[in-house]
């Protein structure tokens, strides 16, 4: 009886804790293509902007492709307009927005929506 | 003597303007973020001892030049450029040899640059920017040493109040960059004399060296640079008359070597004079060397 017991308890404690990690809001994370990023010391600009943006956690560029990857904080998005002002302060152009499924950076580099 | 330093010391003054992933020798039509710095010093020497006469002159000049640029907005940018020279004159006079020698802070250029043009696609961009700056005299220009006052070539500032202006475009891809440049430079009148305006045309190319295949990230590039700059110099005016031993015309081809980051560059080049045309007993270059580092923040 008494193991019984404690099975339902830890049973209940486990689906406590799945139910919490579910409800939890994922990172959300975009690919930003950029036209006009072609050397080093030009990403350090569109790098800086982007990051300054309220919600930014992560920002990762990736220059061959002409991509800036952007993950979020819990809970925080990114609207297309803001990202594109944060670009065009650069002093480049964007091209295209993509939110990424997936969680964090985990999801850089995985399916766009 | 004066008009081809002039040409050599507008060259600092210019090339300074390039803050960015750009030219060693002068400008760049690249952008600088809105609210962001570029800070650039650059360490110079040039030698001018190509001299027709029998005085054997031999004039030295070492410098820094420190710029700051900052983005006002997307398409405009300021700078604001100090020199530092240490200027050396030998010659001979008779059994002897005299040496003169000028030291201090140069005059403050400020220049603003507007991107009249652009065109943005992945992995590349064209640029062409109108820039117009003043330099003012905040140098000393009329320095002393034990033989009376410096000739205008050996004092660290004109006294003067000169006006720059040009248009440069650059064409940027992640594997080579072009940069092209028309400039001028009119001097003000100082101490009864002007120096000669100065005209200029540049080109630079800068080929990505390393790493040969881009991998994942914000690699570091090291560029090979090539740069030529035509420098036309008019002759100077002193005392309603011009100076016959003074202007002309100097090609110089500059070969060059960048390591590029994310947030900063060192770099360094050679300035070679492969034509020169110069007036009368003009002092003719040697060599220029360029070394320094640009930081973004």
């Amino acid at each position: 009886m008494r193991n019984v017991k404690t099975t339902a308890c830890r049973f209940a404690v486990a689906t406590l804790f799945a139910l919490a990690a579910s409800a939890a809001p994922a990172q959300q994370a975009y690919r930003i293509h950029v036209d006009g990023l072609a050397c080093p010391f030009c990403a350090y600009g569109i790098e800086k902007k982007l990051a300054a943006i309220e919600g930014v956690e992560r920002v990762d560029t990736d220059i061959a492709s002409g991509t800036v990857s952007v993950t979020m904080a819990k809970g925080a998005t990114l609207d297309e307009a803001i990202a594109d002002q944060a670009v065009r302060a650069a002093g480049f152009s964007l091209r295209r927005f993509e939110a990424l499924e997936g969680a964090g950076a985990e999801a850089i580099g995985g399916r766009a929506r | 003597m004066s008009a081809p330093i002039t040409a050599a010391l507008a060259t600092c003054c210019l090339c300074s303007a390039s803050a960015w992933g750009a030219p060693i020798t002068f400008n760049t039509a690249l952008p600088v973020q809105t609210g962001g710095w570029v800070l650039r010093e650059q360490a110079i020497g040039l030698k001018l001892a190509d001299d027709p006469t029998a005085a054997r002159r031999d004039l030295r000049v070492a410098g820094v030049v420190s710029v700051l640029g900052y983005g006002v907005t997307r398409d405009f940018a300021l700078f604001g450029m100090l020199p530092w020279f240490d200027k050396r004159l030998d010659r001979r006079a008779g059994a002897d040899g005299v040496r003169r020698r000028g030291r201090g802070l140069g005059d403050l250029t400020v220049l603003g640059r507007l991107t009249a043009y652009e065109h943005n696609a992945p992995g590349q961009t064209v640029r062409v920017a109108p820039f117009a700056g003043i330099k003012a005299p905040t140098g000393r220009s009329r320095v002393r040493d034990r033989h009376g006052v410096l000739p205008p070539p050996l004092q660290p500032g004109s006294g003067a109040w000169d006006m720059l202006g040009g248009v440069v475009a650059t064409w940027q891809t992640l594997a080579v960059q072009f940069d092209g440049q028309l400039s001028y430079l009119a001097h003000g009148k100082a101490h009864g004399r002007r120096a000669g305006h100065v005209a200029r045309l540049d080109g630079s190319v800068q080929y990505r060296l390393w790493p040969r295949e881009l991998s994942a990230g914000v690699p570091a590039f090291v560029y090979g640079v090539l740069e030529a700059n035509l420098v036309h110099a008019a002759r100077d005016r002193a005392g309603g008359r011009r100076d016959p031993d003074s202007g002309g015309t100097t090609l110089f081809l500059s070969p060059g070597l960048q390591y590029v980051t994310k947030r900063w560059i060192v770099e360094a080049g050679v300035q070679i004079p492969v034509a020169q045309r110069l007036n009368g007993n003009a002092l003719g270059h040697d060599y220029g060397v360029t070394a320094g580092f640009r930081v973004n923040f």
